[in-house]
């Protein structure tokens, strides 16, 4: 069965015509070609599919497309508008990543974490961040490149 | 200007921060059809019948292939000896071998195909301990005894050695009875490291397509594109050159990409379609697609009573699951260093690589080493306990050293582990033969450090060619079949290149595997590729060199000793206004400004062992690790706390600072992992814990509180400014010194299985409260 719903998907108003059981990360992977936003593991424990829905992190592989009806979808793709995002520019820095794979959904986390938290101690750097598995390990250059915005946000 | 030795950032950092860098999962190719494959619930059966017709009659199938798909065509293939079926021919060999595949136009109706697949097995007696199937009388898992198409492997394994046993190593020198005698004290203990993930977040996915029914196109994450080219084109009855591998953006292979996986079934599907199809794993197949060797490891040390080591005997199972992949050749990797970096006169080591009905197994950094230094560092500190010496001072006095004539018999360069050692040791803070007393304690917390250190070759002999197209514009192309797949090899390289043509690292681009275009590679893995792709790129830029300074000598009528590269094109030393452009140069060169000039070398490193003596060149480089590590253990709850981890390597020259820190912290990270958590249990060869929710990651709450990766440099003389490999030195070393700080932190307990959950730590307390000795020696 499928649905109508309308959602702000990266700044612009999309209707979309979605499964009962199509996962917000199929619409955006499948539908929408937002490529950035990855599957690693499909039950909403690596991160890698984080994006940020109504400001807040979101594993898009368990919420069903269905409940994006009037909310605000953000992805990697929507960051930055044609610049990088200071976020995507503290990775950059820091050089906080290395496969990459994981990088859009972390970079995604931070955001949320910084949305809701523009001060966060390490201990709760280290919390916030502990659903985005980087297997990589490039766990110091992330709690680095969060320190540095975090500063940003203290001159602010 | 040196771009070698900078922290040059990473050149593909701008394409992973937007999200725009494209995996092999983002690949959407015309008409693409969606895969998914039966796999076999049992771990050993009889394949009776199998029954496709309602699954073929589903409307969106395209394709089903069987065992019956493969008239015709080389079903059996492997790295090392041919053993492993493209489907299931007369029987499955553990859960999750692949009976049938479907291609479909939607990923739901592939996966409703597949329930509608009818299959009779009939059961099989099966085995799972790797002790228990080396044993005379285990079930046979494969009857037939396989081929193997690389001479190398034919020439430098002993091979089919019987049983369920693939292959057998050995090593060894001096009289090893006569040195046991010798000895004022005998060690005997046995360590299991039970089987692990890689744990790569992109599970293995590929896309194939026929062009024509001569022209398979693939792209796939893979570590090794020539060897799975080499691959397909046998299974298929296609020449190397009908075969295309691609490789996109890679996420995280670790090993765990280095062989075929899911492409030779992709094609299958694809061929017999005549469409592309992609096929992405889910992360349960992944787990029974792929992981670490577990294994079982039996050590004898005799020494004397001033701490030297005197004759060690040791024996190694690896459990290499249905089916060998490389594991002969890495169980290889783990015999001759059985024994440690350490001095020891009579010596005899032997590991065997043997079947058994769990998953196959596979390469995964540090390969066959992790498990034999687990052993041998945890043994090194039981000694130094019972002596009551300083655990680093025991190492010290035992360890290689530069020129020493190793086990294999040849003499030893670039050894920095002494060095290694004591960076470490000091990162931790390390004072001495007092950490093995008892350490500080608050309320139900002990404190603990602990050292180890380690040795490893890399795959040898081996080769990596490399080509450089220097453009009309000055700007440079690397080709090269080495996968980037997070370690910064594509960085490292151009850092390489620019060095040698004295222009910025900007300028120089680095191509990704395309088998169509770059030119023969071993494998992205060993930790091989600085030393051996950045031989061949070096050379390469040093033949583009040559021709710019020969050409410029020539246009300006000086001597080509007199000329040198600068400014974006070449120049008279100490005259500047005597200079060319490249454009100028091509001029010269070519009698018009328009063209390129290229570079290429095929960089061999010659060597292998003797498999009936062990004698012979086992590494083209060997690398020497440190780690240190402090934690915290609560001997209550049995919990650890990783307060400290320092690693030291000798990377002989650090390219790239920075991304020789990375590779170690994600080594340390990985062994934290498995120090810990990290394990794959299997109950009758069923996984039990085959997901991400059961098996556990190391998250960034896991990181120890501090981390130091640091780095020694003892220039090798044949790498490229005497570079040496860095990947997955750190990792076998993490392990032991961790298990040591644990030990040192319960007043004396090694405890000998993997990991240390805390459930083991509170048993092991338990028991010596109780007075079990037995797990102590002596």
């Amino acid at each position: 069965m499928r649905h109508l719903i309308t959602a702000n998907v990266n700044g612009r108003e999309r209707e979309l015509s979605v499964k009962s059981n199509q996962t917000l990360l199929e619409v955006l992977r499948d539908d929408l070609r937002l490529k950035g936003t990855r599957e690693g593991c499909s039950v909403g424990v690596c991160g890698s599919c984080t994006v940020l829905v109504d400001g807040k992190p979101v594993s898009s592989c368990l919420m069903l497309a269905s409940n994006a009806e009037g909310r605000e979808v953000l992805t990697i793709e929507g960051l930055g508008a044609g610049n990088l995002d200071p976020v995507q520019q503290a990775f950059l820095d820091h050089q906080a990543f290395q496969c990459g794979f994981c990088t859009p959904g972390m970079i995604m986390a931070v955001k949320g974490l910084l949305n809701e938290n523009p001060k966060p101690d390490e201990a709760e750097v280290r919390d916030y961040l502990s659903g985005n598995i980087c297997r990589c390990g490039t766990y110091v250059e992330v709690m680095a490149a969060v320190e540095d915005l975090t500063r940003r946000n203290d001159n602010g | 200007m040196s771009a070698v030795g900078s922290d040059t950032p990473r050149v593909d950092g701008n394409a992973k921060v937007s999200g725009a860098a494209q995996y092999t999962a983002d690949i959407d190719l015309p008409g693409m059809l969606h895969a998914k494959a039966l796999r076999s619930p049992h771990p050993h059966a009889k394949l009776v019948s199998i029954d496709v017709s309602k699954a073929a009659a589903l409307p969106g199938v395209i394709a089903v292939v069987t065992r019956d798909d493969l008239n015709g065509l080389n079903p059996y293939y492997g790295a090392v000896v041919e053993d492993q079926p493209v489907l299931a021919m007369d029987r499955v060999r553990c859960v999750g071998d692949i009976v049938a595949a479907v291609a479909a136009e939607e990923r739901e109706i592939a996966e409703e195909a597949v329930e509608l697949i009818e299959v009779e097995y009939k059961p099989l007696p099966a085995v799972f301990d790797v002790v228990e199937a080396a044993q005379t009388g285990a079930p046979i898992i494969h009857e037939k005894r396989f081929e193997t198409q690389a001479a190398i492997f034919r020439e430098q394994l002993n091979l089919n050695a019987g049983g369920n046993v693939c292959s057998v190593f050995r090593a060894g020198d001096g009289d090893v009875d006569a040195g046991f005698a010798e000895a004022d004290e005998v060690f005997e203990n046995t360590y299991r490291m039970p089987p692990v993930q890689h744990g790569h977040i992109e599970p293995h996915v590929a896309a194939a397509v026929w062009e024509s029914p001569n022209r398979l196109v693939v792209h796939t994450p893979c570590q090794n594109a020539v060897g799975l080219q080499e691959q397909l084109a046998r299974i298929f009855n296609l020449p190397e050159s009908g075969v295309r591998v691609v490789v996109p953006h890679v996420g995280g292979g670790y090993g765990g990409k280095t062989h075929a996986r899911l492409e030779p079934v992709t094609a299958l599907l694809a061929r017999k379609a005549g469409r592309p199809v992609q096929w992405v794993l889910t992360r349960e197949e992944v787990f029974l697609t792929g992981r670490r060797y577990g294994a079982f490891v039996r050590m004898k040390t005799g020494f004397k009573r001033d701490g030297s080591l005197v004759a060690r005997e040791v024996e190694v199972f690896y459990d290499l699951g249905a089916y060998a992949l490389s594991g002969p050749a890495n169980a290889k990797t783990g015999s001759y260093v059985a024994s440690g970096p350490y001095r020891v006169p009579n010596r005899r080591l032997t590991t065997y690589a043997v079947y058994t009905n769990l998953p196959p197994a596979g390469p995964y950094r540090g390969v066959g080493v992790p498990h034999v230094a687990w052993a041998y560092e945890s043994e090194m500190d039981r000694i130094a306990r019972h002596l009551g010496m300083d655990p680093v001072e025991l190492r010290l006095k035992n360890l290689l050293q530069e020129g020493d004539v190793f086990v294999t018999g040849e003499s030893l360069v670039s050894v920095g582990i002494s060095d290694c050692l004591r960076q470490v040791a000091s990162g931790i803070g390390w004072r001495g033969r007092e950490e093995q007393g008892n350490g500080a304690s608050e309320g139900s917390l002990r404190r603990g450090k602990g050292v180890a250190v380690i040795m490893k070759s890399t795959t040898t002999p081996t080769a990596s060619a490399a080509s450089v197209r220097l453009n009309g514009d000055g700007s440079v192309m690397l080709l090269t079949s080495s996968t980037e797949m997070g370690q910064g090899v594509r960085t490292c390289l151009a850092q390489i290149v620019a060095e040698r043509l004295g222009f910025p690292v900007e300028r120089v681009t680095v191509s990704a595997p395309d088998t169509d275009v770059t030119p023969y590679d071993k494998s992205t893995s060993s930790s091989r590729t600085t030393f051996h792709m950045g031989n061949a790129a070096l050379r390469a830029a040093e033949e583009v060199r040559e021709q710019l300074l020969e050409a410029g000598a020539q246009a300006l009528e000086v001597d080509k000793a007199d000329m040198e590269l600068g400014a974006g094109g070449v120049r008279v030393k100490g005259v500047p206004d005597r200079s060319l452009t490249i454009p100028q140069l091509l001029r010269v060169k070519y009698g018009d400004s328009v063209g390129s000039i290229f570079g290429s070398c095929n960089f061999q490193v010659k060597g292998g062992l003797d498999p009936r003596t062990g004698k012979g060149k086992a590494a083209a480089f060997w690398f020497f690790s440190a780690c240190g590590a402090e934690v915290e253990v609560d001997v209550e709850t049995g919990k650890v706390r990783v307060v400290n981890v320092a690693t030291s390597v000798d990377v002989g020259k650090a390219i790239n600072p920075l991304q020789c820190g990375l590779q170690n912290e994600g080594s340390m990270l990985e062994a934290l992992g498995a120090a810990f958590f990290e394990e794959m249990v299997f109950e009758q060869g069923q996984p039990v814990n085959g997901t991400l929710l059961e098996y556990m990651l190391p998250s960034m709450e896991d990181h120890p509180e501090r981390f130091q990766s640091l780095l020694v440099e003892t220039p090798h003389p044949d790498g490229p400014f005497g570079a040496k490999g860095v990947g997955e030195a750190v990792i076998p070393a993490v392990v032991p010194a961790i298990g040591n700080a644990v030990a040192n932190a319960l007043g004396g307990i090694n405890i000998t299985e993997l990991p240390l959950r805390p459930e083991r730590v509170v048993a092991a307390l338990a028991e010596r409260e109780a007075g079990v000795t037995g797990e102590q020696q002596p």
